[in-house]
């Protein structure tokens, strides 16, 4: 590592950072769909909880998969409805751009609706090869041992942390913040003034990279910001 | 030339075994692999390892997951769990209680582990209920009702249940819930098995049992119940510190390709699984025949339980017989502690099979990925959880489907590569022992520590 060769930033945060992760068990919820039509009507009263569990959770616990995977609704429109357009869709849904689940459920819900009012009647009764069951994700929050008091130990927590928690931070946060944004470019700008830094963190494609590829982009972003 | 069909001859048979010393020591190779029909292997188990630690696990995960563990526990210390099953040796469960147990008692969550007693007609009964539970066809009788009762509630007498949650491990001794107490006390059921068709006669005398504790278990999102209680999903996992996962010499691998006649300067294709109908070996023959027809490869077909078990004996007669001259079928009848030969010969394969036409979760499967190896299974019980067609492996639905996939991958390799690679990355995140400790304790956070955020 060069960190050690790093000029130390003359600018403190107004307070430190602490490297939180959280873990998550998947319940079962009673909801499965058998058919577009269950599939639709298990959408609109799914819990909160499932949405976030096919949605964010899916994408952290693939996270080594660089491309063609989105979330597991579109996955199981292609595998198991044969569907591509509808797969297309569903897989185009960005959860970056959501900062509530009820936006989210209503975003996918709008998109099955507007591809079974397209298609043939038959579609939507059509049973599919696999069902889908709707599980919910429970979250519990731990702290790490990792905390930042300048930006060179936020560096480091960076590297020593687990992809867990950079998908709490990084991912997850904007259901808690309420913003597009994320909890390292909110620290970076609120604490440190890093205006730039904070905007090219919110600029990383995470559906072409994995967790790791993730990781190490922030960490480059915040070495530039070092010198 | 006869398929080449292997069993375990006791004239060439080592009883002093070390796993080390013949991965670091291996009789010198032959220049070409010759055909042995006495392959040297063992006649006795090896004696078992101790079960790892924690901190074992860092080199395979990393330091900051075991920490994250260790935190998840922390509000755990000190609480009490008690885990109940039928069996201390033998099969699935009582294997990977034996590992973590140990690792709970690592994190100060105090963990006793209890194995209900029972005469041969009590185990009988449970034997029935276990394969009705999965579909068999029963006729439940009251006498069976009787037996599986009074024998529940001899051990209900014998045992005592002051833990902070009590874990009943499959139907067994599921009526141990009587023993429940009105206090802070937290009851699971962890069922391993597949309940999503089960006999209604004995589902319903289970029922009332199951309906009363506060959450249950299941392996798959498939095999579960609509059930009034909270229903988690916590996977199987594979230890990658095993005989049978952990990393080995090459040398090694070439050893046992050696003494089983395998030439590995052709590609591979293995299933490794009993010679049991519901593994299809049958379609697998098949398969491979197609695919043979176009691409250069040999077919392993691993396996056991022919010798002590009827039907396996019949189900190895009949894969024998769709094997016919073929001299690239190499069938293989281990016995069940040849745990360090059957990861030879996983990591020996370009690719493996799975093509089970019924599963329960498919460990086979999750051994395979986390080797790396391109991997073809049938999409049936808990498979689907761990191949994403085309992503971290191929699902199959028939013989000309698993054909294509062999044909396609062993002519497609840096997609076959791809596939391993995160076929791996998918055991690692979800079906290590470390990660179901994992899970282990953030359900022993929901039930008794406040509950999830």
């Amino acid at each position: 590592m060069t960190t050690a060769t790093v000029p130390i930033p003359t600018r403190t945060p107004v307070k430190p950072f602490y490297f939180n992760t959280s873990a998550h068990l998947q319940r079962i919820t009673q909801q499965n769909a058998n058919t577009l039509s269950e599939f639709l009507e298990a959408l609109r009263h799914c819990p909160d909880g499932s949405i976030f569990q096919h949605s964010f959770r899916t994408l952290e616990e693939h996270h080594f998969i660089r491309e063609g995977f989105s979330n597991d609704f579109a996955h199981w429109a292609l595998s198991a409805c044969n569907e591509p357009s509808l797969a297309e869709g569903l897989a185009s849904v960005d959860v970056r751009e959501f900062t509530s689940v009820a936006d989210l459920r209503e975003r996918f819900v709008q998109i099955v609706e507007s591809f079974l009012q397209r298609s043939s009647p038959t579609t939507a009764g059509r049973a599919a090869r696999e069902t889908f069951y709707f599980c919910a994700s429970d979250t519990v929050v731990i702290p790490t041992s990792f905390v930042a008091g300048t930006l060179q130990e936020f560096a480091e927590g960076l590297r020593g942390v687990t992809v867990h928690c950079i998908h709490h931070h990084f991912i997850e946060a904007r259901l808690r913040l309420k913003l597009m944004s994320n909890d390292f470019s909110q620290w970076l700008y609120e604490d440190l003034g890093l205006t730039e830094a904070a905007r090219q963190l919110n600029r990383i494609d995470i559906y072409t990279l994995t967790l790791e590829d993730v990781r190490n982009k922030i960490i480059r972003v915040v070495e530039r910001a070092l010198i | 030339m006869e398929p080449v069909e292997q069993q375990i001859q006791s004239d060439s048979t080592v009883t002093d075994r070390s796993s080390d010393q013949l991965a670091t020591s291996p009789p010198i190779a032959p220049a070409r692999p010759e055909r042995r029909r006495t392959p040297r292997t063992w006649e006795t188990p090896p004696t078992p390892v101790p079960p790892p630690r924690l901190d074992d696990y860092k080199s395979i995960v990393g330091t900051a997951e075991i920490d994250e563990l260790k935190f998840l526990a922390g509000e755990l210390k000190g609480r009490t769990v008690k885990m109940v099953n039928s069996t201390a040796v033998g099969g699935g469960v009582a294997e990977m209680l034996n590992q973590l147990v140990p690792l709970l008692n690592e994190v100060e969550v105090n963990t006793h582990w209890e194995v209900i007693t029972g005469g041969n007609d009590f185990f009988e009964v449970t034997k029935a209920f276990h394969n009705a539970l999965q579909g068999s066809e029963y006729n439940l009788t009251q006498q069976a009702r009787d037996i599986f009762l009074m024998n529940n509630e001899q051990n209900r007498q014998r045992m005592q249940f002051s833990e902070d949650v009590i874990v009943i491990h499959d139907p067994q001794p599921a009526a141990l819930l009587r023993a429940r107490q009105e206090s802070h006390q937290r009851w699971v059921w962890r069922c391993h098995i597949d309940l999503s068709s089960p006999s209604p006669e004995v589902w319903d005398f289970l029922r009332p049992f199951v309906e009363k504790y506060d959450a249950a278990i299941f392996s798959s999102q498939a095999f579960a119940r609509r059930l009034p209680i909270p229903q988690y999903l916590l996977y199987p996992c594979i230890d990658p510190l095993s005989e049978k996962n952990k990393d080995i010499e090459d040398s090694f691998v070439q050893h046992v390709c050696d003494e089983f006649g395998i030439d590995r300067s052709r590609p591979i294709v293995t299933q490794v699984s009993r010679f049991d109908r519901a593994k299809d070996p049958v379609g697998v023959v098949q398969a491979f025949k197609q695919a043979r027809k176009y691409v250069d490869c040999q077919l392993v077909l691993a396996g056991g339980g022919a010798s002590d078990d009827p039907e396996g004996a019949a189900v190895l007669k009949e894969v024998k017989e769709a094997v016919g001259e073929s001299p690239d079928i190499i069938i293989l009848d281990l016995p069940p502690w040849c745990a360090l030969e059957i990861n030879a010969l996983q990591r020996a394969s370009t690719i493996i099979v799975q093509k089970s036409i019924r599963e329960g979760f498919g460990l086979t499967v999750t051994e395979a990925l986390w080797k790396g190896k391109p991997t073809i299974a049938g999409a049936v019980g808990g498979i689907p959880n761990q191949i994403i067609h085309k992503l971290t492996g191929a699902l199959v639905h028939s013989v000309d489907g698993c054909a294509y996939q062999i044909r396609y991958l062993l002519t497609h390799p840096e997609f076959a590569t791809q596939l391993g690679q995160n076929g791996h990355e998918h055991v690692k995140e979800n079906f290590l022992m470390s990660t179901n400790v994992r899970r282990w304790l953030l359900l022993l956070r929901i039930l008794i520590a406040g509950g999830a955020n």
